[in-house]
């Protein structure tokens, strides 16, 4: 592989909110599931479990901010949003090429570029991801923490319930995500490569 | 020996038994108005202190009629020398009528299951300490009410805080806000004594719950109505659907009441028995599926005087959205959210695993493009 086919792709305050979010994003799905399955689930103490969950959480927030003071400030944040007059014609291809090419080592339609990092199908999922089930996830489970303090807004969001209510299927949806995450990530022209992207910044192009 | 004829006899036991079976207030000579002739002043105080300050002692000796009446003790027609049973006569020719130093009360005349109770607690044992611990001293003396319609807060502070500031211990328990809100002390330090969910009806937007009388004039039922309109299908418990229907029927009504829920103890004897080290204090009690806690659910309608009207409620209604404003972690979870939780999950490992297993079986068929692929630009070079 010759130095000519990397191209820089991931900045480094990209890289460093990533893998925060990502081992964040591990840490409270664990933490989750020995919160709300306590009775069934043993890995470790329940008060201590729900404490490092809030740690966590607020550091997922921190990184959260990272991510969109970086975007933000280089105006780079328009790589969320897909050209919607291309939108679909893209989308069919991208799931043409996941559904079949990609079984017959047909080149992906969607070529990385800084400028554009993200796929159609990507940019629709991270734009949800983002700016929808991520801000609702945070603000949710800032509730949970001091139910007490925040009641006047729980109460007039519908009350507790529902806001443990999108903070739990949010949360089953991340838990399903990170899954996905990590095998869509394997979907290079290695398995590997993507991830080797993520460290290093640089994607290699075939 | 006179000879009693069997009419006699039977109306002589007859009178026996009555005077032995009526309420003791009918026992006695002295009628609380003869005690509120003077008592009711409240200008009374005692001019021998004994070395407590006067001020505290003339309150203590001046009894509001009013208070008094709505007192549970009244409410069951005791009467003050039932309790203030050293008084046998009043004898008005003196400055007092009766002993200046009276013998404290014996709440365990009456409450022997109270006392027995309390004789294993906490409170008995630092008698050993040189503390004794009375009954009044959390109850109070003359003006004892229901506590049954009580609101956590109103429990609290009507008996534990008088003495203790929880927010000066339990440092171990994390969110003691929440938990002093919402759970009576007595549920976690008196382990044994039987305990519920009590719903009450309360108003987000005046902040003050409902009375049950409000309630039932709102519906426009008497209160024997309540339980049969609810309970359609006559099994003694409102059921989900039961509880929904009224939800409806108050939103009919236009009244946006919420359901309020705290975990409080059952007003029995159990309740005195607090100790140390007993006390409740694993997390998973509480915040699990199963917890003991959440098996029972009562909904209240409570009366002015303090007692309350319990309607058993089905407990699944903890773990629906009739129930919007409570949720106790682990607890009271829903479990259709956890089966579209787990559907949510099965349908991204199910993708995964297709598709990863098809990139595994169509390995060959992309080497053999490779291959192919490597074949025909070998040929084109040579054909070059």
């Amino acid at each position: 592989m010759t130095h000519e086919k990397l191209i820089y792709i991931h900045p480094t305050p990209i890289r460093v909110w990533h893998w925060l979010n990502a081992a964040g994003i591990v840490l409270l799905v664990i933490t989750g599931f020995q919160i709300r399955y306590a009775e069934v689930l043993n890995l470790m103490p329940l008060k201590e479990t729900i404490t490092l969950h809030n740690y966590v959480g607020f550091g997922v927030i921190a990184a959260y901010f990272l991510w969109l003071y970086y975007y933000l400030s280089t105006d780079k944040i328009t790589i969320y949003f897909p050209n919607l007059s291309t939108f679909v014609a893209k989308a069919v291809k991208q799931v043409k090429f996941y559904g079949y090419g990609i079984f017959r080592d047909e080149p992906n339609p969607h070529i990385m570029t800084p400028e554009n990092k993200f796929n159609v199908l990507q940019q629709k999922a991270y734009l949800g991801i983002m700016f929808v089930l991520l801000p609702a996830q945070m603000i949710s489970g800032v509730f949970l923490w001091k139910v007490k303090g925040y009641s006047d807004y729980i109460h007039l969001l519908g009350g507790i319930r529902i806001i443990d209510t999108i903070h739990v299927l949010f949360f089953f949806f991340f838990a399903s995500f990170l899954v996905v995450h990590c095998y869509l990530a394997t979907l290079g022209h290695t398995p590997l490569a993507h991830f080797k992207a993520m460290i290093t910044g640089y994607e290699e192009h075939r | 020996m006179k000879k009693t004829c069997p009419l006699s006899i039977s109306i002589g036991l007859s009178i026996v038994f009555a005077c032995l079976a009526a309420p003791p207030l009918a026992r006695a000579a002295i009628k609380n108005s003869d005690c509120f002739g003077c008592h009711s002043d409240e200008t009374l105080f005692r001019s021998e202190t004994d070395g407590v300050s006067q001020s505290r002692m003339s309150e203590q000796l001046f009894i509001d009629k009013e208070k008094f009446s709505h007192s549970v003790h009244h409410s069951n027609g005791i009467g003050c020398v039932d309790c203030h049973a050293d008084i046998k006569n009043l004898n008005y020719n003196e400055e007092v009528p009766h002993k200046k130093q009276l013998a404290p009360v014996n709440c365990t005349m009456c409450h022997e299951e109270e006392s027995a109770a309390f004789k294993d607690s906490v409170h008995m044992k630092i008698r050993g300490k040189g503390i004794t611990m009375t009954c009044y001293a959390c109850h109070g003396y003359h003006y004892v009410t229901h506590q049954e319609s009580m609101s956590v807060v109103e429990r609290v502070n009507n008996v534990c805080a008088k003495c203790h500031n929880p927010y000066l211990s339990h440092d171990w328990l994390p969110k003691k806000n929440e938990h002093f809100a919402f759970v009576e002390c007595v549920v976690c330090h008196a382990p044994e004594a039987p305990r519920h969910i009590q719903l009450t009806f309360f108003d987000l937007v005046t902040n003050k719950m409902y009375s049950g009388q409000e309630i039932l004039k709102i519906l426009g039922i008497a209160e024997n109505e309540f339980m049969p309109m609810l309970d359609i299908n006559k099994d003694g418990n409102i059921n989900i659907n039961e509880f929904e229907n009224l939800e409806l029927m108050l939103k009919q009504k236009n009244v946006h009441a919420i359901f309020h829920a705290e975990l409080v103890v059952e007003m029995q004897a159990m309740a005195h028995q607090v100790n140390k080290g007993t006390a409740e204090r694993d997390c998973k009690t509480c915040h699990a599926a199963d917890s003991p806690y959440f098996k029972a659910v009562v909904l209240l309608l409570t009366k002015d005087d303090g007692s309350a009207n319990h309607f058993q409620v089905d407990r699944t209604v903890l773990e629906s959205f009739s129930l919007r404003h409570f949720y106790v972690l682990g607890g009271t979870r829903m479990k259709l959210i956890d089966k579209i939780g787990f559907l949510l999950l099965a349908g991204g490992l199910s993708v995964v695993l297709v598709h990863l297993t098809v990139r595994i079986a169509t390995i060959p068929l992309r080497r053999k493009n490779e291959c192919d692929d490597k074949q025909l630009s070998l040929e084109k070079e040579v054909s070059q």
